[in-house]
């Protein structure tokens, strides 16, 4: 990515490639990596009992797995992505630098961005609910 | 609070009667707000409705969308007392010193998280108005379920269920919120539909014990579902499909007046 942020780079410390349908990260896994697309589209998915949903499409310069830098530990990873449409490239961002300078902030700033985390998670949750509802027609739909 | 840095920011504190409106959508502000009594309602108007996004409690914060998205941003929902409500107000101009001070690309992962957070609360927003939709449409074509206007006694009782032809083993729970011989309104979990489809058409075998003592034991479909005032909650509207003779006597004996 050309015009990736200087600032950005200074906190990269790999890349990775993956093919289209590629799992970058799974759901439910433990780990604290955190990505950038670099290259290419991925894609955000819950798991469901009719199949999974894909909850949003990220693009060059998203942000993804970030959800473990922040608060409390998590119970794994609340999604999965996978590598969409083509050839993949993902940077891999230094985690212990970026925990580092969240834990530096005020404890009301902090509990913003948490707070921010946990609306987010909160909203999948339920946009996974409706799409399940809407999957299947009810009686006397067409 | 004995943290030096707390003390730096100065709060204030405000007080709401029910009712009364905090935010309003489209106003400007980037205040934060940190309840310290009471629920507050986040909304969103569409087309003329109130669309409800979440219910908030004690030592819950909200205006966090507008603080991290200003620069002209407006609000992008609204907030309302469901009771007497305390809130402590934040100033935001130290907060915003802070932000804009962090590291940068702290900065960009946050920015980017906000980013999404708005997109995916306006998905939200649309699923809820075209599940109401659906629901309206399905009322008028379903005459069970237009029945549903009918005397409906409001309990609380916790319940047992399972989808209709699956082993006992796949059991949930619930709260049946309200009944009648007709439907009862019960409230899950959202985790529950992780597992087991919950989906309108959907029957399930629903055990209780009634306050009487006496157990209620019936089969009924799903012809509603949606989101309950508190968060990871849904509400589910069902009709009752099957219900013995005997069944029929207790649950008609609890309804009287």
């Amino acid at each position: 990515m050309e015009n990736m942020q200087p600032f950005m780079q200074l906190y990269l410390t790999g890349e990775e490639n993956y093919e289209s349908g590629d799992i970058i990260i799974e759901e439910g896994s433990r780990g604290n990596w955190i990505y950038i697309v670099l290259k290419g589209q991925v894609k955000v998915t819950k798991r469901t009992k009719l199949g999974t949903v894909t909850l949003n499409t990220l693009k060059q310069g998203a942000v993804f797995g970030e959800m473990a830098l922040f608060g409390k530990l998590l119970d794994g990873r609340s999604a999965s992505v996978i590598a969409a449409d083509g050839p993949v490239t993902v940077g891999v961002l230094d985690f212990d630098l970026l925990r580092r300078d969240y834990e530096s902030l005020s404890p009301r700033l902090r509990l913003l961005i948490d707070t921010v985390i946990m609306r987010l998670k909160e909203t999948n949750e339920k946009i996974a609910a409706f799409v399940l509802a809407a999957n299947r027609k009810g009686p006397g739909e067409k | 609070m004995a943290d030096v840095r707390q003390e730096e920011f100065p709060a204030v504190t405000l007080t709401y009667e029910k009712g009364d409106l905090i935010i309003k959508e489209g106003d400007y502000g980037i205040s934060v707000y940190k309840i310290n009594r009471g629920r507050v309602l986040i909304y969103a108007e569409r087309h003329g409705k109130n669309v409800p996004i979440a219910t908030l409690g004690p030592d819950e914060i909200f205006g966090e969308i507008a603080f991290f998205n200003k620069g002209g941003e407006k609000r992008s929902a609204s907030a309302r007392a469901l009771e007497q409500t305390e809130l402590e107000a934040w100033h935001p101009a130290m907060l915003s010193k802070e932000y804009q001070e962090m590291p940068p690309a702290l900065n960009y992962v946050v920015r980017q998280l906000v980013i999404r957070l708005l997109r995916m609360n306006r998905l939200l927003v649309q699923l809820t108005e075209q599940e109401e939709k659906r629901r309206k449409a399905l009322e008028k074509s379903d005459p069970f379920v237009s029945r549903r206007r009918f005397y409906r006694k409001p309990v609380d009782l916790e319940c047992y269920y399972r989808p209709v032809g699956l082993q006992a083993k796949s059991r949930l729970s619930g709260r049946i919120r309200n009944i009648s011989l007709n439907g009862l309104g019960m409230e899950i979990a959202v985790q529950n539909t992780a597992n087991v489809s919950h989906v309108v058409g959907d029957s399930f075998v629903i055990k209780t014990v009634l306050p009487s003592g006496k157990d209620l034991d019936l089969e009924a479909k799903i012809v509603s579902l949606k989101q309950s005032e508190t968060p990871s909650r849904l509400l589910l509207g069902l009709s009752i499909s099957r219900l013995s003779e005997e069944t029929k006597k207790v649950l008609g004996f609890f309804l009287l007046p």
